[in-house]
């Protein structure tokens, strides 16, 4: 455990490293991060004009969904996605090898192969929303309901995390691999609104299928105090399961690898 | 070479490793239908292959693109699973991949690399030192070893990216063995090198293999660099094993005739010369000043005295032949003896 803990430091040194390997990149990167934060604050003007309820979500209620959305894409573009585009292309180079040579559990090397510091810029922007819908609701947040919605933020992370090793544990399979990340990356854009929103099978699919419901409005509703606790508990353990799921998912991947050349 | 046994390095016993590929014939009209129906073939990449590795051992691995050598690494490093056969490395089972065997072993790919390309090489040192969980001190001392025998202390701290494709694979090399492994498993670890480099890593696997005692299996284009470092060779050819023995004795039986090559003082007709070696021997290049006889090992000395009679000799050398011939003649598709 200590050992783990001791390269999860080392793996996220080296990829700070990189980050400031290139002076000029590792600055644009930082407007650009700081840009595309910016950019996620312009739907509450939009929402701020019509002022309207939408499917029992007041203006500012729907606010603290748009604000976990941007906490959540923080951890999942700064913390998830570049390890795991990553390991995509390990597969397509051949050079997974490499990692499946070391004496460390696989899984945990691919998933902390690389961080993009930049992008954890959307966490501080996430609260930043987070604060100003409260401040439009005019009262602050009960302790017992901020840890409940932080308990739900681990059980959103575990489930996105999940839900990307079994996207890779498929690209085992079909090897390329780069337009099933763009379509996750533009299905989890739908998490920007309260699911309650969707109608019919749309809403079906971001409950069940893809759990985008799990990930923002859970978290919101748990928040602003609407969310039984029973409720936290059973998606907490749901997301446990999860990944339970997905790693075996991925361990029988790891089983059927053949590497890109004979 | 060796008698095997429970006290091998490298166990290997009718191994056999078959790959389904999806095969289609050319053109779009096949590509669509391929989409809709599949069609695989088996390639047995390795076929009933058996042999043994003492410790210590430098064993080369020859064969032609496609023999199933990089497969049968893979297998032995445990990256691959057997279709069939008994597999055993430093006493343990490969394909298990425990941290224990893989603490032991390494794999080095010539046309892979570990190396992270962004940053300089000493940071993936650092890194495969926090996952092999090499204590502190023996990695300095390693390292420090390494940095010697390769020379490569100017290096590491440059980005990998700007390096030479030599002094990369040099690093590469060093990143591979900073756990100090017993058993190295190099697949074409010279390619792409030029000559001083092939040298230079060639030295270098010798030195570690007689500092440590590890062994090591090579699988190289360059028969140079097999004959250099590897007493013993195996040959195999569509996964099947052809040669498993002393390289020297290859080259003997394969090929039983010697090559003199000969310097003369001014020009020699060719046909003349062939006609005065008659059933001895033959000609197999010829120039004005010079020509290349090849002749049975038995016929050597009258070969060699009938030209030094005969011909204006001013210069005479005899040596094997080149071990691609050998290799060339091994596989043209006649049994090994």
């Amino acid at each position: 455990m200590r050992r783990y803990l001791r390269l999860f430091f080392v793996q996220l040194r080296t990829s700070l490293t990189t980050g400031m390997q290139y002076r000029w990149e590792f600055l644009i990167d930082g407007l650009m991060a700081l840009f595309w934060a910016a950019m996620a604050l312009l739907p509450l003007w939009v929402l701020a004009g019509t002022g309207r309820e939408v499917e029992g979500w007041t203006h500012p209620e729907m606010i603290v969904v748009l604000g976990w959305f941007v906490v959540l894409k923080g951890l999942l573009d700064g913390a998830v996605n570049p390890s795991l585009m990553a390991v995509v292309e390990h597969i397509r180079k051949g050079t997974l090898d490499f990692v499946l040579l070391k004496p460390a559990d696989a899984q945990f090397l691919v998933s902390t192969a690389r961080f993009d510091p930049w992008k954890m810029v959307d966490l501080p922007a996430g609260g930043a929303i987070l604060v100003y819908a409260f401040s439009l609701l005019g009262r602050a947040p009960d302790a017992a309901h901020i840890a409940a919605a932080l308990l739900l933020l681990v059980a959103a992370s575990l489930v996105l995390y999940s839900l990307w090793i079994l996207v890779v544990s498929a690209a085992f399979f079909v090897v390329r691999l780069d337009n099933l990340a763009f379509l996750f990356m533009s299905i989890y854009d739908f998490a920007r609104w309260p699911v309650s929103i969707f109608k019919g099978a749309m809403r079906l699919v971001f409950t069940f299928v893809i759990p985008l419901a799990i990930m923002t409005t859970y978290p919101a509703r748990a928040l602003l105090g609407k969310l039984a606790p029973a409720v936290v508990a059973v998606v907490f353990l749901g997301a446990i399961g999860f990944m339970i799921v997905a790693r075996l998912v991925w361990v029988r991947a790891i089983g059927r690898y053949t590497s890109a050349s004979s | 070479m060796n008698s095997g046994g429970s006290s091998a390095t490298v166990e290997v016993e009718h191994l056999t490793k078959i790959y389904r590929v999806h095969k289609r014939p050319p053109g779009l009209a096949a590509a669509m239908k391929s989409l809709l129906r599949r069609r695989y073939e088996e390639v047995r990449a390795v076929d009933d292959l058996s042999l043994s590795i003492a410790p210590g051992e430098r064993v080369g691995f020859l064969g032609p693109n496609g023999a199933g050598k990089t497969t049968t690494l893979k297998v032995l490093s445990g990256l691959l699973h057997p279709t069939a056969g008994k597999v055993r490395v430093a006493g343990h089972v490969p394909q298990e991949r425990q941290a224990a065997f893989l603490k032991r072993i390494t794999l080095v790919m010539g046309q892979k690399q570990q190396l992270l390309w962004d940053l300089p090489p000493s940071e993936t040192f650092a890194l495969n030192r926090a996952v092999y969980d090499i204590p502190r001190v023996q990695f300095e001392e390693t390292l420090e070893e390494l940095t010697r025998l390769l020379e490569i202390g100017e290096v590491v701290g440059k980005p990998t990216r700007q390096l030479s494709l030599g002094e990369r694979m040099k690093c590469e090399l060093a990143a591979a063995l900073l756990h100090r492994p017993e058993v190295l498993f190099l697949d074409e670890p010279t390619i792409g090198l030029d000559v001083s480099m092939q040298l230079t890593v060639r030295e270098f696997v010798r030195r570690y293999n007689e500092r440590f005692g590890a062994t090591v299996m090579l699988t190289s284009h360059y028969m140079d660099d097999v004959a250099a470092l590897c007493p013993r060779v195996v040959v195999i050819d569509q996964g099947k094993l052809r040669y498993d023995g002393g390289l020297a004795e290859l080259v003997r039986t394969r090929r039983p005739e010697k090559r003199a090559v000969v310097g003369f003082e001014r020009p020699v007709v060719r046909a003349e010369l062939e006609e005065s070696l008659g059933g001895m021997g033959r000609v197999v290049e010829h120039s004005d000043g010079k020509a290349v006889i090849q002749v049975r090992q038995s016929d050597l000395k009258a070969a060699l005295a009938m030209v030094l009679a005969r011909f204006p000799v001013a210069d005479l050398t005899v040596e094997d032949p080149p071990l691609e011939e050998v290799m060339r003649e091994l596989f043209a598709g006649e049994k090994p003896r």
